[in-house]
């Protein structure tokens, strides 16, 4: 039985020096621990942007013109935000009631063609509460770059071209385009935001059109029909047309002043045009 | 003439006696008291393993006490060493008193809705002092408990102990062991995380292939055709409730058997057909007090001494996976790991036959074994075909738990698994692991580990490398990209690309690493 009371004695002492220092390590751990599940939260509130903001705010929160305001801005984390809409509330509150209720009506001084959803499950949208918590902090964690006065790099492509092409559809005459850059503009620039309508992929395929034809051969057929009240005369100025005029014509079933009006304005000669060589391949 | 009186006694001693003396006197009495027939000397002389006075003053307490009026007084010399019980049921109740102590300090902060739970079990791991090692300790205790019943099961069959005339123990042992299966499953969807969700999801899809009335039982299970709130309340009850409520009631009757029949003793020990376990000649005593009750404390030691340094300086935590998302299967999701034969024997075919008529027949056969297997020898040497069953079951058992796996017969493709075995869905895996300050941003070729800006980056493509090599034939020509962006401060975005046939075909997934969330350990 001695044997026995020693080594008891020594595990008694063994556990209660190690719970010991654990009971003195344990606010730290705690600590670590919060920091950890918070990382933990930005690294799930960015998948799920990834997944379902970007169309609309850029891939990197910086916005897209005539489509949705910039999140990863500055005016976002100095104030200037919260006071041009009026929030009493901390930027916190104001960034999960906005992502949890969407915008049902404009906030004050934009026009924006859409409103945004509703995103928390609580008001009818997609999200668990958690992750609307977790989108919260992602969005909140850009702040982090302006409090220590990084500027974040924004993706070159997005940035507004100095020289806008105007809503003019024969002037200025446009240079020659490019399609495959043409395509990656229809994600960057936010087209795919609003027009995939299909199961697979934007409404401009052929794919997801009643009669199998694409925008390009649509295009080619729509100038000559009886309704159209345009001005073009060739597949191209079509597309032009319903990119930088996009009440010129609208299609039946589509109701008016829907598509974002600014794009004579932010688009340069070259995006159109590789916008424009895109499109019209689509038969 | 005083209105009342008031008399106490001890002032009369303390006058007559003398303070101290009184004071010992009391205290003396008092632990007399509440051991129901020892005081203080007899207590350490108890403890000191002295052989006890004429008449024995420790046979009392179990006589007038009501704990130890459970215990019996002595057992025989020949079941107190390792062997033949190697202390498994005593284990078992250590492991249900742990569960329960730790569990209901659990309780003061959860609530089992969906909404909740999971920022509660968050909130015990990073904001309740000693919480994370009470869920650690809940959480590796259950382990044991599974693994000692499995066990105590076991020996019971190999040392022939069912037999006449404890065939009922042996019975009520049985609905102990799914209890305990029960018991643990049930706590398995309480943290309401992925691993928890989809591994309950597992294996209560069993309870939909029950014939005739499958939907009707599945509904009951979950609450409804998915587990959600109505399903978590559910397994929560029966977890914190039901299923410990008819454990403690069948731990009694079970205990009470063993007490009644005595432990059996070694096979070889006894003539052949005989039980002679209550009989004990004087001689062959061993008397709970001094001889158990100290080996007890020692073992109660020396266990919790075990399981706190396994959560502590050892390392062992109970895992938390990120929030249940019923919309997002992981992939390699299992059941958990003593219903891993069960998922194994449903890749054998049939769902019906092999996910509830194969196991019902089974578990059955457990209950009326000792009603089947009336052989009247508890020897090795006449239970050869008996503990041959027993050793090719042990063995069958292992191998279904083995085709539980996911190594076995799983279908997914060579891409997905390729980048999993980097970013696996079920556990932090190498690359969340990976410190945050090694992995510079840069586009990296998986060919080109050894030019690896940083060790943990050159490991991270050797395994990427390496996977890639294993399914040469499913991706012929293939090449691994990983590329690693700031995305925001204390942010990587890291994207994982496969591209096979000369870069005809090709499989991409991202992941976001945040400096702080701790993965690497």
């Amino acid at each position: 039985m001695t044997w026995r009371t020693a080594v008891g004695m020594l595990a008694v002492v063994l556990t209660s020096i190690v719970t010991a220092f654990w009971l003195i390590n344990e606010p730290a751990r705690m600590a670590e621990a919060a920091e950890g599940f918070e990382g933990r939260s930005i690294e799930a509130g960015a998948d799920i942007f990834e997944n379902n903001c970007t169309r609309c705010h850029g891939p990197q929160g910086q916005g897209l013109p005539g489509l949705a305001p910039g999140l990863n801005i500055p005016e976002m984390f100095d104030g200037a935000r919260l006071a041009e809409v009026g929030w009493a509330g901390s930027l916190h509150d104001f960034a999960y009631a906005t992502i949890s209720g969407g915008r049902p009506m404009p906030s004050a001084g934009t026009t924006y063609p859409q409103r945004m959803p509703t995103w928390s499950q609580e008001f009818g949208g997609p999200l668990r509460i958690d992750q609307v918590r977790d989108l919260t902090n992602f969005v909140l964690n850009w702040g982090l770059a302006y409090e220590q006065g990084v500027n974040p790099t924004v993706p070159e492509v997005a940035t507004i071209p100095v020289e806008s092409v105007g809503t003019d559809i024969n002037t200025p005459e446009l240079p020659s385009g490019d399609a495959a850059a043409g395509e990656e503009l229809t994600t960057t620039l936010g087209c795919v935001a609003c027009h995939i309508h299909t199961d697979v992929g934007p409404a401009w395929l052929a794919e997801g059109d009643p009669n199998g034809e694409g925008i390009g051969s649509r295009a080619a057929t729509r100038i000559s029909a009886s309704e159209y009240t345009g001005t073009a005369i060739t597949a191209e100025q079509y597309l032009r047309e319903s990119i930088v005029l996009p009440d010129a014509f609208v299609v039946d079933s589509y109701p008016p002043s829907t598509m974002v009006m600014t794009y004579g304005e932010t688009l340069s000669k070259q995006y159109l045009a590789n916008l424009i060589a895109y499109l019209v391949t689509l038969k | 003439m005083a209105l009342f009186q008031i008399h106490i006694p001890i002032i009369d001693d303390i006058k007559a006696q003398g303070l101290v003396p009184t004071l010992l006197a009391k205290t003396d009495e008092a632990v007399t008291r509440l051991t129901a027939g020892l005081n203080v000397g007899e207590i350490r002389s108890v403890l000191r393993g002295d052989p006890p006075k004429r008449p024995n003053p420790r046979t009392k307490p179990h006589a007038d006490g009501f704990w130890m009026h459970m215990r019996p007084t002595y057992f025989h010399k020949k079941v107190m060493p390792l062997y033949p019980t190697f202390r498994l049921g005593w284990l078992a109740v250590y492991f249900l008193t742990i569960e329960t102590i730790t569990g209901l300090v659990l309780m003061l902060w959860y609530t089992p809705s969906p909404l909740v739970a999971f920022e509660n079990m968050q909130d015990i791991m990073s904001n309740v002092p000693f919480g994370m090692m009470m869920r650690d300790l809940h959480r590796l205790g259950a382990e044991f408990m599974v693994m000692v019943v499995l066990l105590h099961m076991l020996r019971t069959f190999i040392t022939g102990s069912y037999k006449k005339p404890r065939q009922f123990t042996w019975f009520t042992g049985g609905v102990l062991l799914l209890l305990t299966l029960f018991l643990s499953f049930s706590g398995y969807l309480l943290p309401w995380d992925q691993l928890s969700l989809w591994a309950v999801t597992i294996g209560a899809s069993m309870a939909e292939a029950t014939p005739v009335i499958g939907r009707e039982v599945n509904l009951l299970v979950r609450g409804g055709p998915d587990f959600g709130t109505n399903g978590l309340l559910r397994f929560y009850l029966l977890h914190v409730f039901a299923l410990p409520l008819i454990a403690f009631i069948f731990v009694g009757v079970h205990y009470y058997k063993v007490i009644i029949h005595a432990h059996s003793l070694p096979p070889g020990d006894e003539q052949v057909g005989e039980d002679t376990a209550r009989k004990v000649p004087m001689d062959t005593r061993s008397y709970f007090l001094p001889d158990v009750a100290t080996k007890e404390v020692y073992w109660i030691v020396m266990w919790t001494a075990l399981l706190i340094l396994m959560v502590t300086v050892g390392g062992w935590h109970a895992p938390l996976e990120p929030h249940a998302d019923s919309q997002v299967t992981p992939l390699h999701t299992t059941a958990p790991w003593y219903f891993l034969w069960l998922q194994g024997m449903l890749k054998l075919g049939d769902k019906v036959f092999w996910g509830v008529i194969a196991p019902g027949i089974l578990v059955n056969l457990v209950f009326v074994l000792p009603y089947l297997e009336v052989g009247p020898s508890r020897r090795y040497i006449h239970r050869r075909v008996g503990l041959t069953i027993a050793a090719v079951s042990v063995v069958a058992f292992s191998a279904l738990t083995y085709m539980g796996t996911p190594f076995y017969a799983v279908s997914s493709s060579a891409d997905q698994e390729v980048v999993a075995a980097l970013v696996p869905q079920t556990h932090p895996g190498p690359l969340r692991s990976t410190p945050f300050e090694q992995l510079p941003s840069g586009e990296y070729s998986a060919t080109q580990w050894k030019n690896a800006p940083s060790g943990g980056l050159r490991e991270l493509l050797e395994l990427f490398q390496h996977e890639l090599h294993k399914y040469d034939k499913e991706l012929p020509d293939s090449e691994g990209i990983m590329i690693i962006e700031d995305w925001q401060i204390g942010l990587k975005k890291v994207t994982l690309r496969v591209l096979w046939n000369d870069g005809d075909n090709s499989f991409a997934q991202n992941v976001f690493i945040h400096q702080n969330s701790g993965y690497e350990e």
